[in-house]
């Protein structure tokens, strides 16, 4: 006894014991409710069977269910066009910011920090703000569009089916720019500034220079980027909640949000769990292209 | 052109360039203090003519502002103490060490940080009203928003602890401290900075958080203020400048952390994503 405890004070059990408290508790808040998870998918889940683990194992048949639904291939497809559009428009604006920034003037950093203030607002109050501006008769966007002659006519952003789901993308993209931005700038600035003086030197002008220099040298650092982009754009879940909850008629829906449509508002808990892990397949796809891309920096 | 002048050209375009960035939430602010015929007039002016600083203090009372956001505080700050003590020791541990071990461990970690909240609340709502948990909701929150932001926190802490010197740990050691009293007086204090801002990026976060206390927290006493804004904004709501105002009392109090801490935050987040 009196071993384990200077063990625990002054050896050996000090890690162990600082380490293995996290990871017990990791394993039974997200490792466990993960093959729960799994588990559930192959069940016939219901309000009554809820309260017990007896539930009547079903085989695939909440997953042949899943596929014969009307809605589940346009809500996989709005899923793949909102993951792309985003991340589109997020890395390219952000892209764009970043190099602007990198020219570098006086005050230069701090107006960047400034962007991250999207990053860290609730995402309920984003998407608050961008419902409100989106809003078809007295939107400022649809003002503003209307003033520079891009449309003649108010664009019903939330309840135009053709439109809802680029509604949550705009304000998708707002957010994550400031993120893509922040760690492209980091990329740039670990450059080294010989490559470009010697690239002038050698007479290569500013898009040569782009193309030669920093897109090779970033190439690290856009792939991890873009894994972490399909990451966060696949958790995004507050922006739909609060501008057009998945309508009208699915027409903005996506997987991560039906998902919880499923459990939570038509309380078809099996049907839930199903969604999920097709789709935490996915982005655990995602997530290891994110750490092979940056694990020589993870093991430093 | 001469370099003087070139500076202010790129200043003054930078300034536009984050004022049409910042402008969702200059609108915001605009229309919270707009009088309902100003909020819906064509076309919108910019500034308020005629500013109505009372609707905060009708909204406050109205909605209940107060005890929403009082749950808010309550969720993220059970949540941050759960992180705090369990994660620093464990990126502790991941930073001293390099083997194999800590390889898989920080694997699994990163892993765990991608799962969507979206999709593990189904079989954390089920599992948890099987234990019964759901009758502490608020407790039943912190928990799996704990679960949730670990793994950030463990990363950006790992970096913290990594850039302490472990001479200064071994020398404690030599002279006649056990591993406990060095880490605690040696290494913790050290590092204290870097765990403040994690703690402080992880509450900003775990303050906003929806999907797990929308789903899980049905008695509206102990709803936080993400749920209460998203119950305030029915399908065909018109009161615009009251919701605004909703989200301006939500917003301001983190938005004035962000710009105090700004630089910290900022190192911190990048130093997490990357590193």
């Amino acid at each position: 006894m009196r071993k384990l405890l200077l063990s625990v004070s002054d050896g050996r059990g000090f890690d162990i014991g600082l380490v293995s408290v996290p990871l017990a508790f990791l394993f039974a808040m997200a490792g466990l409710p993960l093959i729960y998870n799994i588990v559930m998918s192959f069940q016939e889940v219901d309000m009554f069977s809820l309260g017990t683990f007896a539930r009547p194992f079903v085989g695939f048949k909440n997953y042949i269910t899943l596929f014969s639904l009307p809605e589940t291939w346009p809500i996989l497809r709005n899923t793949a066009v909102f993951v792309i559009a985003s991340i589109a428009g997020q890395f390219t604006i952000g892209f764009a910011l970043a190099l602007f920034f990198w020219t570098g003037f006086p005050g230069s950093s701090w107006l960047r920090g400034l962007f991250l203030v999207s990053w860290v607002m609730p995402g309920l109050v984003v998407g608050a703000i961008w419902n409100w501006i989106l809003s078809g008769d007295f939107g400022v966007l649809n003002y503003i569009l209307r003033e520079v002659g891009l449309v003649s006519g108010n664009i019903f952003w939330r309840s135009d089916p053709d439109f809802s789901l680029w509604a949550v993308v705009i304000a998708n993209i707002w957010l994550g720019i400031s993120f893509n931005m922040i760690l492209l700038s980091v990329g740039l600035s670990a450059i080294s500034q010989d490559l470009y003086e010697a690239a002038e030197l050698d007479g290569a002008n500013v898009v040569q220079r782009f193309f030669t220099i920093t897109l090779p040298m970033m190439r690290s650092t856009i792939g991890a980027i873009i894994a972490l982009g399909l990451i966060f754009t696949l958790q995004q879940f507050d922006l739909f909640a609060a501008i057009t909850a998945g309508g009208p008629n699915n027409s903005s829906n996506v997987a991560q949000y039906w998902a919880w449509d499923m459990s939570f508002r038509q309380y078809d808990f099996a049907q839930g769990a199903t969604i999920s892990v097709i789709m935490i397949v996915f982005v655990m796809i995602a997530s290891v292209v994110y750490v092979r891309s940056t694990r020589h920096e993870v093991r430093g | 052109m001469s370099f003087a002048l070139r500076d202010k050209v790129m200043l003054l375009v930078a300034v536009l360039l984050a004022a049409i960035y910042l402008f969702p939430l200059y609108w915001m602010y605009v229309t919270a203090i707009k009088t309902g015929s100003a909020m819906f007039a064509s076309p919108p002016s910019f500034w308020p003519s005629d500013p109505q600083w009372g609707i905060y203090g009708f909204v406050w009372e109205s909605r209940n502002v107060g005890r929403y956001l009082w749950n808010s505080l309550v969720i993220a700050s059970g949540a941050v103490s759960l992180i705090v003590v369990l994660g620093t020791g464990c990126a502790y541990v991941l930073a001293r060490y390099r083997n194999v071990w800590v390889d898989i461990g920080l694997f699994l970690i990163l892993m765990l940080q991608v799962l969507p909240a979206s999709l593990m609340i189904t079989p954390i709502f089920v599992g948890f009203s099987q234990l019964g948990l759901l009758d502490y909701p608020r407790f039943a929150v912190i928990l799996s928003i704990a679960a949730k932001s670990m793994p950030f926190f463990v990363v950006l802490v790992r970096a913290t602890f990594m850039s302490v010197p472990m001479e200064l740990e071994e020398a404690a050691l030599v002279d006649g401290n056990s591993r406990f009293g060095a880490f605690f007086h040696i290494v913790l204090p050290l590092a204290r900075n870097g765990i403040l801002v994690s703690a402080i990026l992880i509450f900003m976060q775990a303050f906003g958080e929806f999907v797990y206390s929308k789903s899980m927290i049905q008695a509206i006493e102990y709803q936080p203020a993400s749920v209460g804004l998203n119950s305030f904004m029915g399908p065909n709501t018109n009161e615009w400048n009251n919701i605004m105002a909703y989200a301006a009392m939500y917003v301001t109090p983190i938005l004035a952390i962000f710009v105090l801490l700004q630089r910290r935050i900022v190192s911190g987040l990048t130093s997490g994503a990357l590193k």
